[in-house]
């Protein structure tokens, strides 16, 4: 047999894999702890936080009866005329329509701003980049004046028009990003072969930046699921309420329903996160494909 | 040369990938960015929501003479700082540590990203609930050692502490994968190189792994202090800017003046704008950086 020593364990490596594997593990629990309370919170009988569990090392919360209580009460929960069947409904409407919309008219954006030179391209790419320096809470009034002119406050309209505008800052720079990372030849061979400018767009560029369009839906799936601020203000009666407009419901001045609250946390994040387990790998290139170039 | 008019008509087909999504710009970012402007030099409050007019500079004035703005200027900077370090810290030495040879990345990274997928007003309410004086997980803890509650959300200095940890906890994710997708991108060639001409360690990452990701290093810290400096959430939840204005920044001193039941939306309308221009230029750096301002090909 013969030795390899750069094979062999030495101390110093033991102890730097020790200690990178101490600093995982300490961060992956600092990541979930904040979770585990959500979880517990959902399977402890009662609304408060006060009772119903023990805590294990002093730290970690554990239903002393676990319930699936919480669970059913969301599914029958009621706000005068609105149920939890309406405000599901609402929300996926929205956000499958917001993805659409914002993949529809970023991918278009995106291209011209990579492969085309035009007047005033750098100004309108500034402008398109100007929401993100601007506090979006302020926004908010302008923009239900303008839906309340057209008649469009308490409708989807109001939601996915106002979600698909505010996606534009990043998605369309991702776009650009990820075209400008395709080698030029490729589409202008194509055509030069007698490919449409189209079909040089859909069947070359589009399938090589597959990844980046997967970011920008997911970045328009995010915004408008979880979003509050601007549903609270477009969508008023109770049946035209979103998700998290009844999750927020269960937060009233006078009592918190903790239990049904995070049980509802649950059935919501679940989508989110498994939308994110599967493109996490996409997620890497697609953010960064613009920005890494030499 | 072709007239301006003829360059115009020759770039017709691309003003038409453009246009819907302008449209929409138009309506619903520039439209209000402008009305805003307008409505900070007018006297848009309770008393005058339909019958407002302008008022010259007399908002400005009137934030400026507050004893209240050097605190929250003062908040404001300290809250962006305070994060993004950490945050881009923290996101860079994880993605350095799955980057390297650790057995099990695949579940670790399973569960760093958890909160950064979990959705952001339902894990600050959970911090706020952490700091509870009372039932709080963290006044438990230290109860165990024999060491008296503190008043997180109560006292000006903890509360301020508070939120940023709580922010900082909501922040690394990102910058860990932005960061892993940079480091990914690096060609092993190049290390294959440097490790026969002997360079390893820190050697190593001074000479090749920093200089090759310092673009995404300076884009998380751009996008970062943008992000963080308008982060209303984490601003808001857990403390909703208090106690007194001890947590208060510019975007949540913006909300409560308009929606905070005074309805002075001309105030908060300059706070916006105001806030607007300290984003300016870190914005425009950024800009520069996307590669959007240079004119190029």
């Amino acid at each position: 047999m013969t030795s390899n020593p750069g094979a062999q364990w030495t101390v110093g490596k033991v102890v730097q894999a020790v200690l990178k594997h101490a600093f995982l593990i300490l961060m992956a629990l600092i990541s979930i702890y904040p979770v585990l309370w959500v979880v517990s919170t959902a399977f402890t009988p009662g609304e408060t936080l006060a009772t119903g569990w023990h805590f294990v090392l002093g730290l970690v919360p554990v239903p002393n009866a676990p319930t699936l209580d919480h669970f059913t009460s969301v599914f029958n929960l009621q706000v005068t005329g609105g149920t939890f069947a309406d405000w599901l409904r609402n929300s996926l409407v929205i956000t499958v329509s917001t993805v659409i919309a914002s993949v529809a008219l970023t991918l278009p954006a995106g291209y011209a701003f990579s492969r085309r030179v035009f007047p005033g391209r750098g100004g309108l790419m500034f402008s398109f980049l100007l929401p993100t320096m601007f506090p979006g809470v302020v926004t908010i009034i302008p923009q239900f004046l303008i839906f309340a002119t057209l008649g469009l406050v308490n409708t989807y309209w109001g939601c996915i028009i106002p979600y698909t505008v505010g996606s534009f800052a990043l998605s369309i720079f991702i776009m650009k990003g990820a075209f400008d990372s395709v080698p030029r030849d490729l589409d202008e061979a194509a055509m030069i072969d007698g490919a449409s400018e189209f079909r040089a767009f859909w069947q070359i560029l589009v399938p090589l930046t597959l990844p980046s369009v997967a970011t920008v839906s997911l970045w328009a799936f995010m915004g408008s699921w979880l979003d509050f601020a601007l549903a609270h203000v477009m969508l008023q009666t109770n049946n035209m309420w979103t998700l998290p407009l009844a999750l927020y419901s269960l937060i009233t001045p006078t009592y918190t329903y903790y239990g049904t609250f995070s049980a509802m946390s649950l059935i919501m994040a679940v989508p989110v996160f498994v939308v994110f387990m599967i493109f996490q790998r996409y997620l890497v290139t697609g953010l960064t494909a613009g920005s890494v170039k030499g | 040369m072709a007239s301006v008019l003829e360059r115009l008509k020759a770039s017709k087909t691309s003003y038409l990938y453009i246009l819907p999504a302008l449209i929409g710009l138009l309506f619903l970012v520039l439209y209000p960015f402008a009305y805003n402007i307008y409505i900070s030099f007018t006297n848009m409050n309770i008393g005058h929501i339909r019958n407002f007019y302008l008022i010259g500079l007399t908002n400005y004035a009137y934030i400026f003479s507050d004893p209240n703005f050097p605190v929250i200027v003062e908040n404001t900077v300290i809250w962006t700082f305070s994060n993004v370090i950490p945050t881009v810290a923290l996101g860079l030495l994880l993605a350095l540590i799955l980057n390297s040879k650790v057995k099990g990345k695949n579940i670790y990274r399973l569960f760093l990203i958890v909160p950064w997928a979990m959705p952001s007003f339902i894990t600050l309410l959970i911090w706020k609930g952490m700091y509870d004086l009372q039932y709080g997980v963290f006044n438990r803890f230290l109860g165990q050692f024999g060491i008296a509650p503190i008043n997180w959300l109560g006292d000006c200095h903890w509360a301020f502490f508070a939120i940023v940890v709580a922010n900082i906890w909501l922040g690394y994710p990102f910058m860990m994968i932005i960061f892993s997708g940079a480091l990914q991108s690096i060609p092993t060639e190049l290390y294959e190189a440097a490790s026969i001409d002997g360079a390893v360690g820190f050697r190593r990452m001074r000479h090749i792994t920093v200089p090759l990701i310092r673009p995404t290093i300076i884009l998380g810290l751009l996008l970062g202090s943008i992000w963080t400096f308008n982060n209303f959430n984490s601003a808001y939840l857990i403390t909703a800017g208090g106690p007194g204005v001890c947590t208060t920044i510019f975007i949540t001193q913006a909300y409560n003046l308009a929606f905070g039941g005074f309805l002075n939306f001309s105030v908060a309308a300059a706070y916006a704008f105001i806030a607007f221009i300290f984003l300016f230029f870190p914005g425009l750096l950024w800009t520069r950086y996307m590669g959007v301002t240079r004119e190029g090909t």
